[in-house]
């Protein structure tokens, strides 16, 4: 074991913990922000620690901390104790470790060594999704079933339901996608979609299968019970769903791993069909060859984006009263936005006078890719938001119809057109 | 009278698609979501504490006032109209004679319980000497006690009536 392989271990094990836990707070508070905004309304924004808002971050923080000082209650009729605790774990931990087989950058090579940068480098990362996919509904369907209550039951089987007539779909929309990569391994995958089609656009999954595309997607929304196929917690027909019965920390499982769920499935998305760590039109030889033209086209953008950012967080983030603790934030942020670019630009202009080697090239266009992936991830968590507060709920009847009867026979001639194409012109 | 038939919508390949619908769908929602994004001043929430609403009418039944008369001392009678009128039985009258000859009778204590209040006014309009008015415009009483909520005599005195009421 090098000091080299511990630290990339490392690092890729704090950025799975990033983007599944550390982002939750960050998810509901783009939740909510983004309804508000959505329907002409503010949403949280006075919560604040020394004055400190984050745009209303800081709200999450709160709520998570109100629920994990709540009184661990569990209902007298709950019989089987056990499967009661267990399910909220059950649903947290799939969902948690889904985000273990995401390539957050392509292979990393130091001193003429491979290191994947994946939490876990396993080269079947489409199976595991697969699998936790399935397992997850495992939480809903038990913690359902041992609330001992009607409508926590029938939350649980609608979410079983659901999740079985869609992850056929899903399982099918995947085919088309793996003849094409011809490939299980993600790594593969992304690196695929690095290349172009007759030399300027990107093969990005969503341009080569837009089918494939549209049902997964599709699926996604309904494997994380996320608006339109919320139906396992219709508030208005089945009071709270599975998790009717929950409180405090044990419903704050199943929140937060509704949102790991949902950031896994904008990740694997991402993956499958949006380029995952690629940058268009630059991937990961062409990033290598011209690292000097990036780092320029950094030190350009970077400052130009942030005096935007600023001007806007100086219009926009002031608070009524004029003697409040909340407005001296702005000068924080804006001061922090210029640590930021101090803090970039600096060590940039250094690598560009004095040069950064092989290592120092390969570590840097993976950090690149890793921003790039972070970037992508957050605008299709945005997607899921938009989409939630968009579309309104399917009925249930609707919604087994849409998987049986229009999705899996348009995933099924998917497949096979894909099959045909692929022998006849013999890709 | 004819038959009127109602065209059957949803039927072309464009509606059956289902997705055109949902991306302009889409459209309408991100483009309120970018237009609030790009200045949230434009918004219209209240930010409530600080900022109070605006549209609160003369008539607007608030927390009840007692009325004076010119020499500034209370115009009510204490002939327990008001009392009597009141539905949620929340109005409590103590009576004493007047002294200074301007009247009668006089409350020593007049409280009104305005957790009981259902504040539908009927005190106002059972008072003959026009003594109690609900035109103070206050919306929000906060208290800490249940017993607070019991206003007395002084404090229903020093309620004035808000602007724009006559």
């Amino acid at each position: 074991m090098s000091g080299v392989l511990i630290s990339v271990v490392v690092f890729n094990i704090v950025m799975a913990l990033v983007v599944s836990l550390v982002f939750v707070p960050v998810l509901v508070w783009m939740e909510r922000r983004v309804a508000g905004f959505i329907q002409d309304r503010l949403g949280p924004n006075r919560c604040h620690i020394g004055g400190v808002r984050l745009g209303g971050l800081v709200q999450s923080f709160a709520d998570m901390l109100k629920l994990v000082f709540k009184e661990d209650f569990r209902p007298g009729a709950v019989k089987e104790k056990m499967i009661f605790t267990l399910s909220p774990v059950i649903v947290f931990v799939t969902a948690y470790l889904s985000f273990m087989v995401i390539p957050f950058a392509d292979d990393l090579r130091i001193d003429g060594k491979t290191y994947m940068m994946q939490a876990l480098p396993i080269d079947f990362g489409l199976l595991w999704i697969l699998a936790f996919a399935g397992l997850g509904v495992y939480g809903l369907m038990l913690g359902g079933w041992a609330s001992n209550n009607k409508y926590s039951l029938l939350g649980g089987i609608r979410a079983a339901a659901q999740v079985i007539s869609y992850e056929a779909v899903m399982g099918l929309s995947l085919i088309s996608m793996l003849i094409v990569y011809g490939s299980i391994h993600l790594g593969d995958m992304v690196r695929f979609q690095g290349q172009l089609i007759w030399g300027f656009i990107p093969a990005w999954g969503i341009i080569i299968q837009p089918v494939a595309g549209i049902l997964f997607i599709i699926t996604a929304f309904a494997e994380t019970n996320r608006a339109p196929f919320d139906i396992a917690e219709g508030e208005s027909e089945i009071v709270g769903g599975f998790h009717t019965e929950y409180s405090a920390m044990r419903f704050g499982l199943f929140f937060v791993g509704e949102y790991i769920a949902m950031g896994a499935a904008s990740a694997l998305i991402v993956t499958l069909f949006f380029g995952g760590y690629q940058i268009p039109w630059l991937n990961t030889t062409v990033l290598k060859d011209h690292i000097e033209m990036i780092f320029i086209a950094i030190i350009i953008i970077l400052p130009i984006t942030s005096y935007i950012f600023a001007r806007w967080i100086k219009k926009n983030n002031v608070w009524l009263e004029e003697g409040d603790v909340r407005n001296k934030e702005t000068r924080w942020l804006i001061i922090g936005l210029i640590g930021i670019n101090v803090l970039v630009v600096l060590p940039l202009v250094v690598f560009l006078l004095f040069g950064i080697g092989e290592n120092g090239t390969n570590i840097s266009v993976v950090l690149l890719q890793v921003m790039t992936f972070i970037i992508k991830l957050l605008m299709m968590n945005f997607f899921f938001i938009w989409v939630r507060w968009t579309l309104v709920r399917f009925r249930y009847d609707q919604l087994q119809n849409l998987a049986w009867k229009v999705l899996l026979p348009i995933a099924i001639i998917n497949v096979f057109l894909t099959g045909i194409f692929v022998v006849v012109l013999g890709v | 009278m004819g038959i009127k038939i109602v065209p059957r919508y949803g039927q072309t390949l464009k509606e059956k698609l289902y997705l055109p619908a949902i991306v302009g769908g889409m459209k309408v929602t991100f483009s309120h979501f970018f237009e609030n994004l790009k200045d949230t001043s434009k918004i219209e929430t209240l930010c409530y504490p600080e900022q109070l609403p605006k549209d609160i009418t003369p008539r607007y039944r608030g927390v009840h006032r007692l009325t004076k008369r010119e020499d500034d001392t209370v115009k009510c009678v204490a002939c327990f109209m008001c009392a009597t009128a009141c539905p949620a039985e929340c109005i409590f009258i103590e009576a004493i004679e007047r002294e200074d000859g301007v009247d009668e009778k006089m409350p020593k204590k007049f409280s009104i319980d305005l957790l009981e209040c259902v504040f539908c006014g009927a005190c106002v309009e059972a008072c003959p000497c026009d003594a109690i008015r609900m035109d103070t415009g206050i919306f929000s009483f906060v208290k800490k006690k249940r017993e607070d909520f019991v206003v007395n005599i002084d404090t229903l005195l020093s309620h004035k009536p808000m602007k724009g009421s006559n």
